[in-house]
């Protein structure tokens, strides 16, 4: 059983590196990032209402759906969880947790080992599939509907936008360069279902991504990749987004070595947790706006 | 060598210590501290419940996109379905269409003053407006901007395929 839903959004953090480095992608979104944390803040945000009585039945049913595993929330938040951790376990840093102090770049560098590009590579397109399951998984589109998927990502906003934002910039195009696209999907087609297997990312999700064996799940995120490409380098163009641009923003929010490119990615693995934070936020949203319209 | 009292006072210390250093790790006490304790015990009722109508069903009685209003699919659940209302690329409001069974919502209408496409209606808070089709089903507009008024939501309510969800078996 997970910690209760209205505790994870509650202790959401208002700074620190994570709040950070999503800030600095706002360049890239319409509006600014707005970093909503605390439950009864977000029913609040979500709603528009701010009637002390009503906020807590809508709060008390988003409880309620949250804690039937039947209803898909509580996988939804493993995948964001463990696909942040996962690409986090780089094996070589044994640093301890270092949530609130001052995490300096080039302090730790010495504990941080580049991955190569393969690993960079597979990691992004798991990462990817991620997101496409855990949105099926939160909105109930049926589970291999890429094709819905694409479309709803249209209609993306917020934590759900610069979730897809950070992706792009920080597991595309930092640690892969501009041609990440090619790369990710170059990579995929020279993938065995035993190199897959050996993924760490991959290893902590597999058994929610559809198709019956390694090899019908490499089938699954390469057609996934394909299909997002489009969408990513279309964000990649509108943004003008280079991999300086990146790091150039990133550096007014975060004390970064620039001419330490190489680790910057081992770096954001290691302490940017974007995919766990936004995606507390995506689901509170949800389960919000399915809980007012429900009581 | 500690004497008597000083051993007392030690033990009294240390014990003070631990409460602290618990309560220090215990999270804040929360106005949702029931709702979590009594949906996740052994037994608890699951907030579905297991007649309610899948939400795929309900997608033919949301109405369509109007001129400058776009209607886009948001969330398809056991007992829910739901569409955002989106105007120049901004959401302004929500459609959702659910399953009353097995929980209290149906209840609110019981004190219904007015009706909308011939079905008792209530607002809710200040942005809702929802009507209960076949004393099960709660179909509700949900304002999201300002601009979107307690009118815009009446309206939207009788562009439902309200009679054709009623018949839903």
């Amino acid at each position: 059983m997970s910690k209760p839903i209205f505790e994870l959004v509650d202790s959401l953090p208002t700074g620190g590196i994570t709040v950070m480095a999503l800030k600095s992608l706002d360049f890239t979104l319409p509006g600014k990032w707005q970093n909503l944390v605390g439950f009864d803040n977000t029913i609040r945000a979500v709603t528009g209402e701010t009637d002390d009585d009503l906020t807590k039945q809508i709060g008390d049913r988003a409880v309620a759906l949250f804690n039937d595993k039947s209803q898909g929330y509580q996988r939804a938040l493993w995948l964001y969880q463990t696909v942040s951790s996962a690409s986090g376990a780089l094996g070589t840093a044994a640093l301890a947790n270092k949530i609130g102090q001052d995490i300096s770049f080039l302090g730790i560098l010495k504990n941080l080992t580049p991955k190569p590009e393969k690993a960079q590579s597979i990691d992004l397109c798991v990462k990817l599939v991620a997101e496409i399951v855990a949105f099926c998984q939160i909105n109930g589109i049926p589970g291999d509907s890429v094709g819905d998927f694409l479309a709803a990502l249209k209609d993306y906003g917020g934590e759900s936008l610069v979730r897809m934002a950070a992706l792009v910039c920080f597991d595309g195009l930092i640690p892969l360069g501009p041609d990440f696209a090619r790369k990710g999907l170059d990579s995929l087609k020279t993938t065995s279902a035993s190199d897959l297997e050996k993924n760490q990312t991959f290893k902590g999700i597999q058994e929610l991504i559809p198709g019956d064996s390694p090899q019908g799940k490499l089938g699954f995120i390469t057609e996934s990749f394909e299909s997002t490409r489009g969408w990513m380098d279309g964000f990649v163009s509108a943004n003008s987004l280079t991999p300086e641009k990146v790091v150039d923003n990133l550096g007014k929010f975060v004390d970064i070595s620039k001419d330490k490119l190489d680790y910057l990615g081992a770096f954001l693995d290691m302490y940017v947790k974007y995919y766990e934070h936004t995606g507390i936020q995506t689901l509170a949203r949800r389960l919000i706006e399915r809980a007012v319209a429900e009581i | 060598m500690m004497t008597t009292r000083w051993r007392r006072v030690f033990a009294s210390v240390l014990l003070s210590l631990v409460l602290l250093v618990t309560a220090c790790s215990a999270p804040p006490a929360s106005r949702y501290d029931q709702t979590q304790k009594e949906t996740t015990a052994r037994g608890a009722a699951p907030a579905v419940a297991k007649a309610a109508e899948q939400g795929s069903s309900f997608n033919k009685f949301f109405p369509k996109g109007q001129k400058g209003f776009e209607v886009v699919p948001a969330q398809e659940k056991k007992g829910f379905a739901e569409y955002k209302v989106n105007q120049d690329g901004k959401n302004v409001a929500m459609l959702a269409i659910s399953d009353t069974t097995g929980t209290a919502a149906a209840s609110k209408f019981q004190a219904s003053t007015f009706t909308l496409g011939g079905y008792p209606a209530v607002e809710q808070g200040q942005t809702a407006t929802a009507v209960l089709v076949g004393d099960r089903y709660q179909v509700k507009v949900l304002s999201r901007a300002t601009s979107f008024t307690k009118e815009n939501r009446a309206a939207w309510l009788e562009k439902f395929d309200l009679k054709g969800l009623e018949r839903l078996k």
